[in-house]
């Protein structure tokens, strides 16, 4: 098993060390490759300098190698079918979503275009009838008259009823009138002498 | 060819399942790695990831490639992961205290119990890997998602601030803390300079 190296742990920083990493982070920074270049140049060079700060940086990239050495998990292999068939399942699903929706949207467009040819022409009547002309007048009043009368006087069921009655009794009339025997045809004065 | 994550996702946008497989074969095993490190549940961990797919799949129509869809799929993964952890906390299931061995991947344990004479790296690989696991547990959930983030997922410190939604200056601050609180935790658990000392 890897181990760490064996070193001192420097408690005191030297004031060239403070001044140059403003905070302790910029050496986690340093190797993580996160740092502008010139700042990196800059504490490369101090690190071939600085025993400390290069013993803090080596423990880091030791932590840091540890971790990533140690690997991780090999994924099931029915795991991607899996993912892929729900997949599958929610792609049909959406479909379905889709067409239902394409298909009202599709109904609310022909609805909006028969309204608007509709509003169309109502314009071009508004346009093109005079409200002044007598024609138009005339069929207003009738078309007012008529609303009023049939709300003021309803037709009644027993008027209905009746005139009805009236019409079958006609009938009946009728038919009893072909039912009636023809009536012999009186004899002629000539024919009567002649039987004489 | 190389195709891009955001020139695939345009392609899934547009109703191709195929680019979708593609991303999702990119990355499967980073994505179910970094959910297994952050809740330590492979099973669950698997769950999540599939989760964390099919929510990109389901947003796929409103995905503008103005963002990187690296820290997209992280972010969602971390917010999943988040929500996984405080469901668990409610729960009173603290998993990061007893993860010696729940936590141990299938396939290594499916090894383990074939192999009667283990090859020393493997055995070594898997107490490395047991005793980090361990260790990032114990971090603050901010300091183990920066960390994971930049050691395993390989994403620079702005993309990290962006999925954490701090400043890349705070990022910087929580990756040395907890290279230093993982320095310490592993000098614990029996593998630092403290151990070399006790010997020598
Ligand atoms: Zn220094």
């Amino acid at each position: 098993m890897r181990k760490y190296r064996q070193t001192k742990s420097p408690d005191i920083c030297s004031s060239e060390c403070e001044v140059l990493l403003a905070t302790p982070d910029e050496l986690s920074a340093y190797i993580d490759k996160e740092l502008p270049a010139w700042k990196r140049h800059l504490i490369g060079w101090h690190l071939k300098k600085c025993k400390i700060c290069a013993d803090r940086v080596q423990r880091l990239q030791q932590t840091d190698g540890f971790l990533r050495h140690a690997g991780g998990v090999e994924v099931s292999d029915d795991f991607l079918s899996g993912v892929m068939a729900r997949v599958s399942e929610v792609a049909q699903h959406q479909r379905q979503h889709n067409a239902l929706r394409s298909r009202v949207a599709r109904f609310i467009e022909t609805s909006f275009g028969w309204t608007r040819s509709l509003s169309i022409l109502m314009g071009s009547l508004r346009y093109n009838i005079r409200t002044r002309s007598p024609v138009y007048i005339f069929v207003l009043t009738f078309a007012v008259f008529t609303m009023v009368g049939v709300t003021l006087y309803p037709p009644s069921g027993d008027r209905l009823a009746q005139k009805s009655h009236e019409l079958e009794l006609n009938a009946e009339k009728l038919i009893s009138f072909e039912v009636i025997q023809p009536e012999p045809p009186k004899r002629l004065l000539t024919t009567y002498l002649q039987a004489k | 060819m190389f195709v891009s994550d955001e020139d695939l996702m345009m392609r899934c946008r547009k109703g191709d399942i195929g680019a979708f497989e593609l991303l999702v074969r990119r990355y499967q095993n980073p994505l179910i790695n970094y959910i297994h490190r952050s809740i330590n549940d492979y099973h669950r961990a698997e769950d999540i990831s599939q989760e964390t797919f099919l929510r990109v799949f389901k947003s796929a129509s409103r995905y503008e490639p103005t963002a990187s869809f690296r820290s997209w799929l992280y972010t969602i993964a971390t917010n999943l992961c988040r929500n996984e952890i405080r469901n668990r906390s409610r729960r009173n299931t603290y998993f990061f205290e007893d993860l010696v061995e729940e936590g141990e991947d299938v396939y290594h344990t499916e090894i383990m119990r074939d192999t009667r004479y283990l090859p020393d790296v493997l055995l070594e690989k898997k107490e490395q890997r047991q005793m980090i696991r361990k260790a990032l547990a114990q971090l603050p959930e901010n300091q183990r998602v920066a960390l994971t983030l930049v050691t395993y997922q390989d994403l620079r410190y702005e993309e990290v601030a962006g999925i954490l939604g701090c400043s890349v200056g705070a990022v910087k601050a929580l990756i040395h803390r907890a290279r230093q609180k993982m320095k310490k935790l592993l000098i614990k658990a029996g593998i630092g300079e403290e151990r070399v000392d006790e010997k020598i």
